[in-house]
C-alpha cells in the first residue's frame, strides 16, 4: 500500500514534467501542424546553456537559469525563422518539415556533444535534502518540480482561456489559412508560439537536470514523451495533453513497481500505437464534430 | 444480357448530422453522356464519393451493371468500370504521361510481386500490348508529344486530358467527370467536349455523367441532366426540358 | 587492402539495405523510422538458428527470412492504416518497442551483453572466413537482392506503388490496393533488410541491440533522403556518401573521439541543406511532401 502510494506519488511529480513536455510539443503540433522533432534540441540546449554560464562563465546559478532558457528559446524561435518558415513559405510539406526539424535536431545534439562530450553533466546545486511524510520520501528536488511544473501548465492554461491572442494561437491549428486572410499576425504568432513552446521545453529540461544531470541525447526521449502525451491525449484538448502526461506517468511508474524501469519504453510507445489505432482522436476527445 | 448502366435508389447520406445527399434515386444510361447539375453544395461531388467509395451511403443502394457496389473499397468499385475524374484532376506528378497512363492497365493481378518472377514471358507480351494500348489513347486525346514530360510539367488543360486519358486505357465503362472542363481555356473545353462526344459515339457500352457549372457546355453535350438541389434531385429529363424549365432558372441559374 | 575490402564489404551490406527500403521510402512515398528492426531481427534469428537450432547458413538465411517476414507484416498491418506523420511515428514506436525486447529479454537475446562467437557462414562445404571470400558472399547476395528489386522496380507493382506514392486517391480510382500493395512492399522490404542483417550478424560474429537502434534507422532513412530514392541510382549513391564520409573524415586526422560527432554534424547540415536546395536527394525521382 505504502508502495503504491509512493508510486503515486512519483507520478504526479513525474506527471508535472511531462506536461512541461506535452504542452511545449503540443503547442508546435497544434498550431503548425506538423511534427518538431528539434523540440527535443531546444530541450538540451537549454541546461547546456546554463551549464555554460555557471560552470564556464562564472554566474550564479539563478542568473545562469534566466541566460539559459532565453537562449533555448532564442533558439526556438531562430529554428523558426531559419529553416521552417522558409521552407513553409516555398509550399513544403509536412515531410519535408519532418527532415529538416530531424537534421536540426542532429545538428544541435552533436554539436553540444562536440563541446561539452557525450556523457552525462552534473548541474545540481548540492546535495539535496528529502521531506518524509510518514511512510512517504519526497526529495526537495522533487518538490520543486512538481510545483513549478503545475504551476506553469496552469498558468499556461488560464492564458489560453482568457487571452483574446492566445485563443488566435489556438485556432490557428483549425484554420491557418483563415489566420492570413484575416490579417492577424501570422508570423508574429508563430514566433510567440515558438517562443513558448522552447520556454516549457527549457523549463521541464532544467527541473530534471538539476536532478539528475544531463547528456546530449536524452532529447529525442523528451521528444517522444511529449508528443506520445499529446497523442494519446488527443491533439485538440488542452486537458488532454496533460491527462496524457499523467496517464504515461502513472503507467510508467506502474511499470516500474511491477516489472522495471527498463521496459519504460514498451509502456509508452504501446499506449501510444494502441490509442491510434482505436482512438486516433485521443483517449480524451469525444468523438469529433466539426464546430462551424 | 441488356448493360443496364449505373443505378442509384434511394441513397442518403449524412455529414455531422447534416443531410448531404437525400434518398436520391437515378439511373444513368450507357452510350449518354448524362448531366448532374445544381448549386454549390448541392451533394453532387458527394454523390460521386458515395458512387466510387470514398463515402460509404448511411441507406440506399449504388448498382452498376446489375452488381451492388454499395460500401465496396473504391479500388474494388474501380475493377467494376467506374473510373472517375477528380474536380482536381490528380495526375501522378512525379511520372511520366506515358506512365500515368500506363497505370491505369495493368489488371491487378500483374500488379502482385511475384508476377514478374511466375510469369516474365507473360509480362512481357502484357508490356507490349499495354504500350500500344497507351500510344494509341494518347494520340487520341492528342497528348502524343508529351509522352515524356512529367506529370507536373503539364499544363492544367494537359493534365485533365492526361487524366481522361488515363480512364479511356484504363477501359473504364463507367466515367464520372467532375466538372471536366473547369479552369480550361475555351480552346481545351472545345478539345475535351469533342473528344467526349467522340467517346460515347465510338463506344456505346460507356456511360458518362459529368458534374457541370457552365450549362452551355450542358446544352451542348448533354443527352439528359439531372438537377440536384439540397440533397434531392429536383428535376429530371431532356436537356432542353431541363435547363428551360422556369424553377431551375430560378434557383441556379438565377434569371 | 583489408581495410578497403571491410569497406567494401560494409558498403554492399548498406546497398541490400538501402535499395529494399527504397521500396518502401521512394517508390511507397512513407517516410520508415523501424526499417533496422528487420535488419536487427534478422540477424537475430540468423544467429539462433545458426547457434541454437543449429542450421547452416543458407538455410539459416531462409528461416531469418520468413521469420522476419512475419514480423514485418505484424508491424506493416497496423502501421500502413496511417500515412505522413501518423506513420513515421508509428514506425517510430514499433522501432523502440523491439529495441526494448532486444534489449531486455535477457534470456533470450543476451541482452545488453550481445551475442559473441557467431559462427562464419560455410557454404556448400567451405567455410567463408578471409575477407574476399566474405567480400564475394556479401557481392552475390546484393546480386540476388538488387535483381529482385530491380524486377520489382520496373515492374507492374513498382509502378502501381508509384501511383499510390503520388496520388493515393487517384491511384485507388484506378484500381491499385493502397492496403495491400504498401503491405507487400513493407513485407518485401522487410525481407531483404534480413537477408543484410544475416551478412552483417556472420560478418561481425557478435551482435548485440545497440546496432539496431533508432539511430540506426534513422541512419538508413537518410541514405535514402541524401542520394535520392524512387530509382536505382539513388540508395547506390546515399550508401557511398553516407559509408564514405567518416572514413574521409578519418583521413583529415580527426580523432576517434570526436569523428561520430562530427559526422553527425555533417548529416544534420547535409539534411538541412537538402530540404532546402534539393528535397529529392542527389539523383532521386521523388521527395517527401
Amino acid at each position: 500500500m505504502t508502495l503504491l502510494l509512493q508510486l503515486l506519488v512519483n507520478g504526479i511529480v513525474t506527471a508535472s514534467l511531462y506536461s512541461l513536455l506535452a504542452v511545449g510539443f503540443g503547442l508546435v503540433y497544434r498550431s503548425m501542424r506538423f511534427f518538431h522533432i528539434a523540440f527535443g534540441a531546444v530541450y538540451i540546449l537549454a541546461s547546456y546553456a546554463v551549464i555554460l554560464m555557471r560552470d564556464t562563465f562564472g554566474f550564479p546559478l539563478s542568473v545562469s537559469i534566466i541566460i539559459g532558457l532565453t537562449i533555448g528559446v532564442v533558439g526556438g524561435v531562430l529554428m523558426d525563422r531559419l529553416v521552417y518558415l522558409p521552407l513553409e513559405k516555398r509550399s513544403a510539406g509536412s515531410g519535408v518539415l519532418l527532415v529538416a526539424s530531424l537534421g536540426i535536431y542532429i545538428l544541435f545534439v552533436n554539436l553540444i556533444a562536440l563541446i561539452f562530450g557525450n556523457e552525462v553533466k552534473i548541474l545540481s546545486a548540492g546535495i539535496a535534502p528529502s521531506y518524509t511524510f510518514g511512510p512517504l520520501i519526497i526529495s526537495r528536488m522533487q518538490t520543486v518540480q512538481c510545483l513549478m511544473g503545475w504551476l506553469l501548465v496552469t498558468v499556461f492554461w488560464f492564458i489560453i482561456r482568457r487571452n483574446t491572442f492566445m485563443k488566435g494561437v489556438w485556432a490557428m491549428g483549425e484554420k491557418q489559412r483563415l489566420v492570413r486572410v484575416l490579417g492577424l499576425p501570422y508570423e508574429f504568432m508563430r514566433v510567440v508560439v515558438f517562443a513558448l513552446s522552447s520556454l516549457f521545453a527549457g523549463a521541464a529540461s532544467l527541473l530534471v537536470a538539476l536532478d539528475v544531470g544531463i547528456d546530449p541525447h536524452v532529447g529525442m526521449q523528451a521528444l517522444l514523451t511529449g508528443a506520445v502525451a499529446v497523442i494519446v491525449g488527443g491533439v485538440d484538448l488542452f486537458w488532454g495533453w496533460i491527462a496524457g502526461a499523467f496517464l504515461l506517468a502513472v503507467l510508467q511508474s506502474l511499470a516500474v513497481w511491477q516489472f522495471s524501469a527498463r521496459w519504460n519504453d514498451l509502456v509508452t510507445f504501446g499506449i501510444l500505437i494502441i490509442t491510434l489505432l482505436f482512438r486516433p482522436q485521443g483517449l480524451f476527445a469525444p468523438i469529433r464534430r466539426r464546430e462551424e | 444480357m441488356k448493360q443496364e448502366g449505373l443505378k442509384i435508389k434511394k441513397v442518403s447520406k449524412s455529414v455531422n448530422g447534416l443531410r448531404i445527399v437525400d434518398g436520391v434515386t437515378a439511373s444513368f444510361l450507357p452510350g449518354r453522356i448524362t448531366a448532374l447539375i445544381g448549386p454549390n453544395g448541392a451533394g453532387k461531388t458527394t454523390l460521386f464519393h458515395l458512387i466510387t467509395g470514398e463515402l460509404f451511403p448511411d441507406s440506399g443502394k449504388v448498382l452498376y451493371r446489375g452488381e451492388t457496389i454499395t460500401c465496396l473499397s473504391p479500388y474494388r468499385v474501380a475493377r467494376k468500370g467506374v473510373g472517375r475524374l477528380f474536380q482536381d484532376v490528380r495526375v501522378f506528378e512525379n511520372l511520366s504521361v506515358y506512365e500515368n497512363v500506363a497505370s491505369a492497365c495493368y489488371k491487378h493481378k500483374t500488379e502482385t510481386p511475384w508476377f514478374p518472377f511466375f510469369r516474365p514471358g507473360r509480362l512481357r507480351t502484357i508490356d507490349q500490348q499495354i504500350s500500344e494500348k497507351v500510344e494509341y489513347w494518347l494520340d487520341y486525346v492528342g497528348l502524343a508529344a508529351n509522352k515524356d514530360d512529367s506529370g507536373s510539367d503539364l499544363s492544367y488543360g494537359q493534365q485533365k486530358l492526361v487524366a481522361i486519358a488515363r480512364l479511356l486505357a484504363g477501359g473504364f465503362s463507367l466515367m464520372l467527370l467532375d466538372e471536366p472542363t473547369s479552369g480550361l481555356n475555351s480552346v481545351m473545353i472545345r478539345k475535351v467536349l469533342s473528344l467526349l462526344e467522340k467517346i460515347v459515339e465510338e463506344d456505346k457500352e460507356k456511360t458518362i455523367v459529368l458534374v457541370e457549372h457552365d450549362m452551355s457546355v450542358v446544352r451542348e453535350i448533354a443527352d439528359w441532366v439531372y438537377f440536384m438541389n439540397e440533397g434531392k434531385i429536383a428535376f429530371f429529363g431532356r436537356t432542353d426540358h431541363v435547363l428551360g424549365d422556369k424553377e431551375v432558372r430560378e434557383i441556379y441559374l438565377g434569371f | 587492402m583489408n581495410y578497403i575490402l571491410h569497406l567494401l564489404i560494409m558498403i554492399g551490406i548498406y546497398l541490400i539495405l538501402g535499395y529494399g527500403l527504397n521500396l518502401v521510402v521512394g517508390f511507397g512515398g512513407l517516410l520508415s523510422l523501424c526499417h533496422a528492426v528487420f535488419y536487427g531481427i534478422g540477424a537475430y534469428a540468423t544467429t539462433m538458428l545458426m547457434m541454437k537450432a543449429g542450421w547452416t547458413f543458407l538455410p539459416a538465411v531462409g528461416g531469418a527470412v520468413i521469420i522476419t517476414a512475419f514480423f514485418a507484416f505484424l508491424v506493416g498491418f497496423p502501421a500502413l492504416k496511417f500515412r505522413g506523420d501518423s506513420f513515421v511515428l508509428v514506425t517510430l514506436g514499433f522501432q523502440m518497442i523491439v529495441f526494448t525486447v532486444l534489449y531486455n529479454w535477457v534470456e533470450m537475446t543476451r541482452g545488453p551483453y550481445g551475442i559473441p562467437g557467431i559462427p562464419r557462414p560455410s557454404v556448400a562445404g567451405y567455410e567463408i572466413s578471409s575477407l574476399p571470400a566474405y567480400l564475394l558472399l556479401v557481392a552475390v547476395m546484393l546480386g540476388i537482392s538488387v535483381l529482385v528489386l530491380f524486377t520489382l522496380y520496373r515492374s507492374p507493382f513498382g509502378l502501381a506503388l508509384k501511383a499510390l506514392r503520388d496520388n493515393e486517391m487517384a491511384a485507388e480510382g484506378l484500381g491499385k490496393s493502397p492496403v495491400h500493395l504498401f503491405l507487400f512492399a513493407f513485407v518485401i522490404a522487410g525481407m531483404i533488410a534480413s537477408v543484410a542483417g544475416s551478412l552483417y550478424a556472420t560478418y561481425v560474429t557478435y551482435i548485440d541491440p545497440t546496432s539496431f537502434t533508432l539511430d540506426e534507422s534513422i541512419f538508413l532513412l537518410v541514405i535514402l533522403l541524401v542520394g535520392g530514392s524512387g530509382n536505382r541510382l539513388g540508395p547506390l549513391l546515399g550508401t557511398v556518401f553516407m559509408i564514405l564520409l567518416p572514413e574521409a573524415l578519418r583521413f583529415l586526422g580527426l580523432p576517434d573521439t570526436v569523428a561520430p560527432n562530427v559526422r553527425q554534424v555533417i548529416y544534420g547540415l547535409v539534411l538541412i541543406l537538402f530540404m532546402f536546395l534539393r528535397p529529392q536527394g542527389i539523383a532521386g525521382k521523388y521527395s517527401p511532401r
